[in-house]
């Protein structure tokens, strides 16, 4: 009987190969503006991720998101260390100054500053030089945007300057940067210099970079710099979903991005449960000719479905290789880079699809199951 | 084709689509740090930040005047005793002052001189010579007048002048105790409250002459203690002002023994109890750990001095300090910077 459920989707090869591009496209329009919008919101957290070595974010209580800070007194990095369960606390300044090239190129970078004995925090997947170089006077390691904006279509060299504030800094380290939000240069130089790169503020520390002791999870560890600082303490993860959340409830962003999906998710359901309507219904005369010969309701709805599944499966096979396609050709590109198909995408996009496909082939179903077989015999 | 060709090629689509997830999926491994941060030494701790001070406290030296300086004994690093030249202001105008007053002190002490040794011996003999004239003249004068009395028959003299020859015999009289009066004068020397005025003359010309000397004393800066000299930013020929100044002209302590100066947040000045042992790393080498004995805390709560050095901070907290002691020979120079963590009790 499968068989012949097979045989007749695919003997109306027009239906058959409409029904597949709709759930391709269907697929690839979901998981492609799925990829763009978490790409987006990723980015927005690229700075917190890019840290590495630290699991906990102190800063101030009334802090929203990452990229609007309030800065804490010097003296609440020896707080946080004598809190129990805390192995080491670091300081992190984080600013946005003006670099200047000196042909007069200007832009406003994410400046970094790593505690000055420990680089805690610097980038490690470096292009050219090593974290260690930043201990050299003046040190500034940049990022491959930076790099190329102020020094386009150059190649990699160190040693090349900037002006920061009036202070000139020698690039000793190129690296891969998480692309932030604005897609900002990101540089990173120690605290005690990143300090004099901006303009003059009573205090300038940023956050504290806690370790968790072992065998002490990190919350509990946040929850004990909280009670003894009152400083909020978060994980790297909480951190990045409360910037997250910042956007979200604050930009236009997922609003914009939820209509696309929601588009795509209607047009994907509506075009192939229409298609599927009509194919049931042409072929209302062979299923009821199926009933004649005693074939059960349940067997035509596993009939119906099995076509369902195999019109779901190839045409998000389909689409979702198009969106992985999209994402492996836009890869090289500096600018777009950080978008990523998730596996949790395409996994949903998956179950949407399955759904979009099942609820198509559920409203044709009802006709077939009311059908009279005696329907096969008239005009 | 279309019966088997759609399916091969959504499986195929399929495996590139799964193959370019599985390798794309960010990777957030977490890494150690560059360089081992100080980490919590105590099961219950409190975090500081100490500097590394002489024994003594770091002294600044200052000096009462400002001048000119001509000579500096010695060099940062030096080991000096107490007492010991560090260095010179010029001092021509007190030299050349000081031989004035010595000549002064010179002239008084002659001038007392001389009144002691009075009478000169040359003065007496004309003085006694002119004593035994007027006794010859008085003797003469009486023998004159003698001889007038002598006659008996008084009308063969005038009266007239046997009354003048009575009173010359008078005026020799009066002029030999004069001559007399004059040698007894010389004879007695010099009166008793001159020569006290030219003693305390020659003492007073002596004080200058001492004042003088204690003000040139002072142009020489000495070491107020046995120490090290740890700082040296005076040299010849620079105008050395007196008073404190933000860079001190030679900076010295006695660092035998380093001590740490350690800035308690006042929010956890609570927490650390006098006797408390403590533990410090230096910066960009944790792994060695140096162990601080307590010392005392200064009872005085002070606002924390920043050390980005920017004058115009206002102070947002207070600090307490505790001093700790280093083990002597700990690899650590004063003025250096410590992470230390200060036990608060409590099991680890």
């Amino acid at each position: 009987m499968n068989f012949v459920a097979v045989q007749m989707l695919i003997g109306d090869r027009a239906k058959y190969l409409g029904l597949i591009f709709a759930v391709a496209f269907s697929t690839f329009l979901m998981s492609h503006q799925s990829t763009i919008f978490a790409g987006i919101m990723d980015r927005t957290t690229s700075q917190i991720k890019d840290i590495k070595d630290a699991s906990i974010w102190v800063m101030d209580p009334k802090t929203q998101y990452f990229d609007e800070v309030k800065a804490l007194t010097d003296d609440d990095v020896y707080r946080v260390r004598g809190v129990p369960g805390v192995e080491w606390a670091v300081p992190l300044f984080k600013g946005l100054p003006r670099a200047k090239a000196f042909d007069g190129n200007f832009r406003v970078v994410n400046m970094m500053g790593v505690d000055d004995a420990t680089l805690v925090g610097a980038p490690r997947d470096l292009v050219l030089g090593s974290p260690e170089d930043l201990r050299k006077p003046d040190a500034v390691l940049v990022d491959r945007v930076g790099y190329e904006f102020f020094f386009p279509k150059q190649p990699y060299v160190l040693g090349r300057t900037l002006e920061l504030n009036d202070h000139r800094v020698t690039i000793q380290g190129i690296f891969n940067s998480s692309a932030p939000f604005q897609n900002l240069p990101v540089f990173y130089a120690r605290y005690s210099q990143a300090l004099t790169y901006v303009g003059r503020e009573r205090n300038l520390l940023s956050f504290v970079l806690v370790k968790a002791q072992r065998g002490l999870s990190d919350s509990e560890v946040c929850r004990r710099i909280g009670a003894a600082t009152g400083l909020d303490a978060a994980t790297s993860q909480e951190f990045g979903w409360q910037t997250i959340r910042y956007y979200v409830a604050h930009t236009g962003i997922p609003v914009n991005f939820g209509i696309t999906i929601a588009i795509a998710l209607m047009v994907g359901t509506i075009v192939a449960g229409q298609t599927f309507y009509i194919f049931t219904l042409e072929n209302l005369k062979q299923f009821g000719a199926l009933k004649a010969i005693g074939v059960t309701n349940w067997r035509i709805t596993g009939m119906i479905l099995l076509q369902a599944l195999m019109v779901g499966a190839i045409g998000y096979s389909i689409g979702i290789a198009m969106t992985a396609a999209f994402f492996e050709i836009t890869k090289g590109n500096l600018d777009l880079r950080g978008f990523v198909l998730f596996w949790q995408i395409a996994a949903g996009t998956g179950a949407v699809v399955l759904f979009i496909v099942m609820a198509a082939s559920l409203m044709s179903i009802r006709r077939v199951l009311v059908l009279e077989p005696a329907v096969v015999f008239r005009g | 084709m279309i019966k088997y060709g759609l399916p091969i090629f959504a499986a195929l689509a399929l495996t590139f689509a799964v193959i370019k997830i599985v390798h794309t999926q960010p990777v957030h491994a977490k890494l150690m740090p560059p360089a081992a941060p100080p980490s919590a030494v105590y099961a219950n701790q409190v975090g500081a930040v100490g500097l590394v001070e002489a024994e003594s406290e770091n002294i600044a030296i200052s000096l009462p005047v400002p001048g000119l300086v001509t000579r500096v004994d010695v060099q940062a690093g030096d080991r000096v005793r107490k007492g010991a030249r560090l260095f010179s202001l010029d001092d021509r105008d007190l030299q050349a002052e000081l031989a004035l007053r010595q000549s002064s002190l010179a002239l008084a002490e002659t001038r007392l001189e001389k009144l002691a040794m009075s009478p000169r011996p040359e003065d007496l003999p004309p003085a006694e010579a002119k004593v035994r004239e007027s006794e010859q003249l008085y003797q003469d004068t009486a023998v004159q007048l003698n001889l007038m009395e002598s006659v008996r028959d008084k009308r063969a003299i005038r009266d007239e002048d046997l009354q003048r020859r009575r009173l010359a015999v008078k005026a020799a009289e009066a002029r030999l105790d004069q001559a007399k009066a004059e040698l007894a004068l010389l004879k007695a020397g010099t009166w008793k409250p001159d020569l006290d005025i030219a003693r305390a003359e020659v003492l007073e010309a002596r004080r200058q002459v001492e004042r003088v000397e204690a003000d040139l004393s002072r142009l020489v800066v000495t070491a107020p203690i046995a120490g090290e000299i740890l700082q040296c930013k005076v040299h010849p020929g620079e105008y050395a002002q007196a008073g404190p100044l933000a860079q001190p002209l030679i900076l010295m302590g006695a660092t035998a023994r380093l001590n740490v100066r350690a800035d308690i947040d006042e929010q956890d000045a609570w927490r650390v109890k006098s006797g408390a042992t403590a533990t410090g790393t230096v910066r960009g080498n944790t792994g060695d750990r140096l162990p601080l004995h307590f010392v005392r805390v200064e009872p005085y709560v002070i606002p924390k001095r920043n050390l980005t050095g920017d004058s115009t901070e206002r102070v947002d907290t207070r600090v307490l300090q505790v001093i700790f002691a280093l083990d002597p020979g700990a690899r650590v120079y004063a003025g250096q910077q410590l992470d230390v963590f200060v036990d608060a009790g409590g099991q680890k």
